[in-house]
């Protein structure tokens, strides 16, 4: 190769110098990283730090927090959802706990139905012996209440960019409103439809398990105010606790097992067609 | 020593920009963010705080204690006072012993306060016929309404408390 086709010119290090230079490129950045990451570490609190302060993995505390929903026993009220919009002053149009009514008739149709989540009750079964509702027969229904499950996996409380969604020691999954910048990740990204944006708070909102009233030795609202005791709320880490022999004495399921996020919210009775 | 001059300005220009970081961070980010996870510990302390507005039935028995008792005793006691009534609290915060007026002003104009029942409403929300509902449970047709021995056929017009005592079920002399 000549001089002139090179358009760089001559080179002017040897291919032994060239070597050299880049093991010693190499060497720098190693010592350099290193620096970088043992500071970091003696700055930030490591995951084991956090562990030990009860935030990642919550599941050895006295106390954790679980929800038993009996879809055998819930008669479609809406009490609950009433009694948690109160409870919350949660706005007009917007739910943290909803009842879902399921249908099921002679033609093969199925129904879900939540009109105003079940806020105002549900409407009557129309006449199906009249000649218009003749193949609408109904076969089997049931009521599905729903909430946030609490989940153990948290898909929510990972993407959010501030910080604000977290997790307390009791398992409990919260929003700090003062943090939340209302970018509506945590919306999108709860697979159970729990969580909304607060119209007027601008923040992400969702069902606390009433934190300020478990914290205080109450029971959620909606669980005071169930008068079928479809809601069971309680502290699954005493075996003795009404929820740990109900758990222990019972097939429970939960929704959308196949995400993985092991919530803590379980059902009774939860049949294969409720999404 | 030209190369080191390099250097040293570089080196200047990251401690700055360091330090600048630093000075942002510390006043962006709160005191006791971190402390317990990936979040401001005193969030947790301001999220319990807030007040329960549902006092439970056991609070109303302190001063209506003869519907309490009749409540209580009868077939009506798994509805708490509270799912007809509404959250007690301002209702208790702002009724004296000696008043008449049970809804007074600051409680009415508040929707999530007390409420004044419609001896109807209340009744559909439990006792409105689907066929989702439990036979057991007692409910009927806002059409054909329902047929009782003593009062003759019940009209939708009319309030479920014109002949029951919504507290007992019983049906009033």
């Amino acid at each position: 190769m000549n001089a002139t086709s090179n358009p760089w010119g001559k080179s002017e290090i040897t291919r032994r110098e060239f070597f050299e230079k880049c093991a010693e490129a190499g060497a720098n950045t190693f010592v350099f990283g290193a620096i970088v990451v043992t500071t970091a570490k003696l700055l930030l609190p490591s995951d084991a730090e956090a562990r030990s302060a009860g935030e990642i993995d919550p599941d050895t505390n006295d106390v954790i927090y679980g929800f038993l929903i009996d879809t055998t026993k819930c008669i479609g009220c809406g009490s609950c959802v009433r009694a948690c919009k109160a409870e919350n002053n949660v706005p007009d149009g917007y739910f943290r706990t909803w009842v879902e009514q399921y249908a099921f008739y002679e033609n093969g149709e199925v129904t879900v139905n939540s009109v105003d989540g079940g806020l105002n009750g549900f409407a009557e079964t129309p006449k199906w012996d009249q000649p218009e509702h003749t193949d609408k027969a109904p076969v089997r229904g049931f009521f599905v209440p729903k909430l946030c499950n609490h989940c153990i996996n948290t898909p929510c409380i990972q993407v959010c960019p501030v910080g604000a969604s977290y997790k307390t020691k009791e398992g409990v999954v919260l929003v700090d409103p003062k943090r939340c910048i209302g970018c509506g990740y945590c919306v999108q990204a709860c697979p159970f439809g729990s969580r909304f944006l607060n119209p007027e708070t601008h923040t992400a909102d969702k069902c606390t398990w009433c934190y300020h009233r478990i914290t205080k030795g109450l029971k959620p609202a909606c669980v005071v105010a169930c008068p079928a005791k479809a809601r069971i709320f309680g502290n699954v880490s005493d075996p003795k606790s009404e929820i740990s022999e109900l758990l222990a004495s019972n097939r429970v399921q939960v929704l959308k097992s196949y995400l993985g996020t092991n919530p803590r919210t379980r059902y009774i009775g939860l049949d294969s067609e409720v999404i | 020593m030209g190369r080191v001059k390099h250097f040293v300005r570089l080196l200047a220009l990251m401690v700055i920009a360091g330090g600048v970081f630093w000075r942002v961070r510390a006043q962006a980010v709160p005191k006791d963010f971190g402390k317990l996870g990936h979040f401001r510990a005193g969030a947790i302390a301001e999220a319990a705080a807030r007040e329960p507005r549902h006092l439970g039935s056991q609070e109303c028995a302190d001063c209506h204690d003869s519907t309490y008792a009749a409540w209580s005793g009868g077939k009506h006691s798994k509805p708490q006072c509270e799912n007809c009534h509404g959250p007690g609290l301002l209702h208790v915060k702002t009724v004296s012993e000696d008043s008449t007026d049970a809804y007074p002003d600051p409680i009415k104009r508040n929707k999530l306060a007390l409420r004044p029942t419609t001896g109807i409403q209340e009744c559909k929300w439990c006792h409105l016929k689907t066929f989702e509902r439990p036979s057991t449970l007692k409910s009927i047709n806002s059409v054909e309404g329902h047929i009782t021995k003593e009062k003759g056929t019940y009209t939708p017009a009319s309030r479920c408390t014109d002949c029951h005592d919504p507290h007992t079920t019983v049906v009033k002399e």
